[in-house]
């Protein structure tokens, strides 16, 4: 489990999400692939907590000022925050399609082109 | 990689690489099914394994605390939602009708894997290896006390970081290191703002949610 691996694993996380984005005709599991890219870039955010550090922090000989060494754990509190704003995204998607269904009584794509009842 | 001076810090045992792997054959699994397999609801169930497998790894990347988030929002939350959506409409679980555009999708996802696995392998990421003060390491790992008697910037800066004997020690062997309360004092100091407007966010998505479902207008139908 290195780095490179872990991003490896994001990358791979990702690109099946963008298959999914655009290959499936039904909204519900194209939400379902954008939460798996979401959850790809957690993943990134995460090893790049665990395994890098900061640019600025890189050559510090002297002992490291505190808002320094704080901003190596800034991936967990992105990873805080994109899943917060994913499940935001997912609800309202959801909101969204169940009103589609009401009027349209599809959840296709490719059927809800205007927003025209 | 350099002198393992922080070996147990960024290097991991067999144990937790074999763990690794099967986590990330299960979520790539779990995933490949969900973008390919005809019936959404088992998508849904895919995804939520998918997930699962996700969380293990956050645990195995020292993240324990977006593990648990993540098993509470993704697994218990967002997956229920959407397995509740799916059995709500009637007209899905019936197989939603065949993909669209296979080829070009699956092209655009092989470019960007191959884009993202080139820039992977050709960036020189700044190691966490080359840091070798001891009080950094604490410091990093989110294990850390700000001694504010001694430091004269005890004011501006937040006070000295001492590591404690104990926290290195854990540190170089790999234990798992509480971050939750780092996290926290991040949360409410140097990312006061987004945490808040992440708050208006939670709440205007409810709100929003809430005027979808109850839309006089779809009412009346």
């Amino acid at each position: 489990m290195t780095l490179e691996n872990v991003l490896l694993l994001s990358a791979a996380l990702f690109s099946i999400g963008i298959y999914g984005v655009m290959s499936r005709r039904s909204i519900i599991t194209t939400l379902m692939s954008i939460e798996l890219m979401f959850n790809a870039v957690v993943v990134a955010a995460i090893a790049f907590s665990r395994f890098t550090l900061p640019a600025s922090l890189a050559n510090v000989e002297s002992p490291v000022q505190a808002a320094a060494v704080r901003l190596a754990l800034t991936g967990h509190v992105f990873a805080v925050f994109i899943i917060a704003v994913a499940a935001a995204e997912v609800a309202l998607g959801l909101a969204i399609v169940f009103a589609l269904y009401r009027v349209r009584e599809t959840t296709e794509i490719t059927d809800a082109a205007t927003m025209k009842n | 990689m350099g002198e393992p001076a922080l070996s147990g810090l960024y290097e991991v045992s067999r144990v937790v690489d074999a763990a690794f792997w099967l986590f990330a054959a299960l979520a790539i699994g779990g995933a490949v099914m969900v973008v390919t397999v005809k019936d959404v609801f088992k998508a849904a169930v895919f995804l939520a394994g998918s997930f699962l497998a996700l969380a293990a790894i956050y645990f195995l990347l020292q993240a324990e605390f977006i593990g648990v988030v993540q098993i509470l929002v993704y697994v218990g939350a967002v997956s229920i939602l959407i397995a509740f959506a799916v059995m709500i409409i009637a007209d899905v679980p019936g197989g939603s009708r065949p993909a669209r555009g296979r080829i070009a999708a699956a092209t655009a996802a092989a470019l960007m894997m191959a884009a993202l696995a080139f820039t992977t392998y050709n960036t020189n990421w700044t190691d966490i290896g080359q840091i070798t003060d001891e009080d950094a390491i604490a410091g990093l790992v989110g294990v850390y006390y700000e001694d504010t008697s001694t430091s004269p910037y005890a004011d501006a800066q937040g006070g000295t970081i001492r590591a404690a004997d104990e926290t290195t020690k854990d540190a170089r062997s790999g234990a798992l290191i509480d971050s939750t309360g780092a996290i926290g004092t991040l949360l409410i100091r140097e990312f006061v703002l987004p945490f808040e407007i992440l708050g208006l966010l939670l709440a205007a998505a409810l709100i929003g949610g809430l005027a979808l479902m109850l839309n006089p207008r779809t009412e009346d139908k």
